[in-house]
């Protein structure tokens, strides 16, 4: 494959990325909802991986306490170090943590899963039966997707600061009110807000590339596999683009 | 999805929980902000910033009590600061409130420090406009510092020399000699001895002048007697008066020697004749020759009249007399 047409390839995949997002937003969005299916992706995307991402958080929350903590020995500023673990958890650690094991495990799974059902012909299948195949799938998936990471971040920060609570308590003491207060005096609405806000595109991201790598899967078994993976890759790069465009948002209004 | 309504509580409980933490959150951050709170707003016009910025805290006397909110230039020398204050401590700030830049710390974030004033005023109000507190700055204290190094550096120098002067000075080897002080001692004993003589001088010396005083002693009579210097003063008098006769009686001895020698040398009266004439001189001579011989006669005549018996007796009676007298002369200066 020559460049020109991969360039090509990949400005129709863009394309057709550009046609499914505005697909969901044409047809997800207008009634009837299927809530039925959308609690229940709810349940397996938001409160099936919050034990991954809290173990994840937690452990993210205590490395970094602990590998933040000689440079700010050294700079003689160690009472700092709530703060700095405070903030660095709730900007940008958390948020980018916990979408990128979001992404590797609800977007792997939803591509598997549709990819599986488009090559075994069920979406057809209940086209034909006349349910509408990306109402019921997609837009209950996305929709789940976009909603539960910003929950999913909000806990995992939570666990994640407690892991730096005791990240601080390994080699000095602090008591709990004392940590809660050095973080939260040192967190302003600008810290928080976007932060959250960034989730929630994290979260469609990963929800639209899961769908779109499934729906469009193709030969065979094989196809299944590549869209699982494309799925992860594509999402995961996603959230670092998303990432980028949202500090250079912030930047722009002011609140960083 | 067996049993979708546990599931359904699973995610409920999940959703709430995440809520929750999200709302406790920025309720605890708008705590520290003021949003949710109902608060007021306060201005202060500073000169200097010294970096403070939108979202630095305002602390009254010490006490957390709001955020900056605003930061506007007015002009070239004048920056104003909205700061945001909590309703809570607004009863406790008096319209004659101070504020400052401070700094949390040595090198923290800055701050607004609003601090009361002793002394009656009213409480603030929506939008008051606070007076500023001038506070040295880090920047101004190390100059100033710089300063007083340099002064401490050259009083240091100047006191080295001066030690060192002590150091070496005569009066360090006064004090250090022994022989100095046992001489002093005995100098003081001496001036003791001498004043305790002053002091019985003196004590005589008044008795003296008390008795010159009363009367007493040759002194004394001369100083006090009153009746002895008018008797001095009647002889003084005299002396005057006995001065002016002399006086006189020169004057007219002086004329007549004038006279005298007036005659002398013209050559007339009987002065000029004895003294000047030869004729006269060998008359006199002559005279006093012949004088001689009647007393020579005279006196051979007495002789012989001593002899005779009519005259005897009264030239023996006039030889006792003589003896008599002179007797009594000599008793008399033995006497004395």
């Amino acid at each position: 494959m020559s460049l020109v047409i991969r360039f090509k390839n990949f400005l129709d995949e863009t394309g057709n990325i550009a046609r499914f997002t505005a697909r969901f937003f044409s047809v997800g969005i207008k009634p009837r909802y299927e809530n039925k299916e959308l609690f229940n992706q709810c349940y397996i995307i938001g409160y099936r991986s919050l034990p991954l991402v809290g173990l994840t958080a937690f452990i993210m929350g205590l490395v970094l306490t602990m590998q933040l903590r000689p440079s700010l020995v050294d700079y003689g500023v160690e009472s700092q170090l709530p703060v700095m673990v405070g903030l660095a958890i709730v900007r940008e650690i958390g948020p980018v943590i916990t979408a990128l094991i979001f992404a590797g495990k609800i977007g792997s799974s939803i591509g598997a899963e549709l990819g599986s059902m488009k090559v075994t012909e069920q979406i057809d299948a209940m086209t034909v039966s006349g349910i509408k195949p990306f109402k019921y799938l997609v837009a209950t998936r996305v929709l789940a997707t976009t909603l539960m990471l910003p929950l999913l971040t909000i806990l995992g920060d939570a666990i994640s600061l407690f892991g730096a609570y005791l990240g601080v308590n390994i080699r000095s003491v602090t008591s709990f009110d004392l940590f809660f207060l050095q973080v939260f005096k040192s967190l302003d609405f600008s810290d928080v807000l976007p932060a959250i806000i960034k989730t929630l595109f994290f979260g469609f991201a990963v929800g639209i590339v899961g769908c779109y790598k499934g729906f469009n899967s193709t030969k065979g078994t094989q196809g299944v596999g590549i869209s699982a993976n494309s799925a992860v890759v594509l999402s995961s790069v996603m959230i670092f683009i998303i990432d980028l465009l949202a500090v250079q948002i912030t930047e722009l209004m002011g609140l960083n | 999805m067996r049993n979708p309504k546990a599931n359904n509580i699973k995610l409920g409980a999940f959703v709430l929980s995440a809520l929750v933490l999200m709302i406790f959150a920025f309720f605890i951050i708008g705590k520290n902000n003021n949003i949710f709170g109902n608060d007021f707003r306060l201005k202060v016009q500073f000169s200097n910033l010294n970096g403070l910025t939108k979202g630095n805290n305002v602390l009254f006397s010490g006490l957390q009590a709001g955020t900056v909110k605003e930061v506007e230039l007015i002009n070239d020398s004048t920056i104003e600061v909205t700061m945001q204050i909590n309703s809570k401590v607004k009863s406790f700030i008096h319209k004659n409130a101070l504020a400052a830049v401070g700094t949390e710390g040595l090198m923290g974030n800055k701050v607004v420090n609003i601090s009361p004033v002793k002394g009656i005023s009213k409480k603030v109000e929506e939008g008051d406009l606070l007076k500023v507190k001038n506070t040295a700055n880090m920047d101004e204290i190390i100059a100033k510092l710089s300063k007083t190094n340099d002064n401490v550096a050259i009083i240091s120098e100047v006191l080295k020399g001066t030690v060192l002067r002590i150091d070496s000075s005569a009066i360090l080897k006064l004090i250090n000699d022994q022989s100095i002080g046992i001489n002093l001692k005995a100098s003081l004993k001496n001036i003791y001895k001498t004043t305790s003589n002053a002091n019985e001088m003196t004590i005589g010396l008044n008795h003296l002048v008390n008795d010159i005083k009363k009367g007493k002693g040759t002194a004394g009579l001369l100083l006090t007697d009153t009746s002895m210097a008018s008797t001095l003063k009647d002889a003084i008098v005299q002396i005057k008066a006995a001065g002016v006769n002399a006086n006189q009686m020169t004057n007219q001895m002086n004329t007549m020697v004038k006279d005298l020698n007036h005659e002398l040398t013209n050559g007339k009266g009987p002065l000029n004749r004895l003294l000047k004439d030869s004729l006269t001189a060998k008359n006199i001579s002559l005279t006093i020759e012949n004088l001689q011989k009647g007393t020579d006669g005279f006196n051979q005549n007495m002789e012989a009249l001593k002899h005779n018996f009519l005259f005897r007796g009264y030239f023996r009676k006039l030889d006792s007399k003589k003896k008599e007298e002179q007797s009594e002369l000599l008793k008399s200066s033995q006497k004395k």
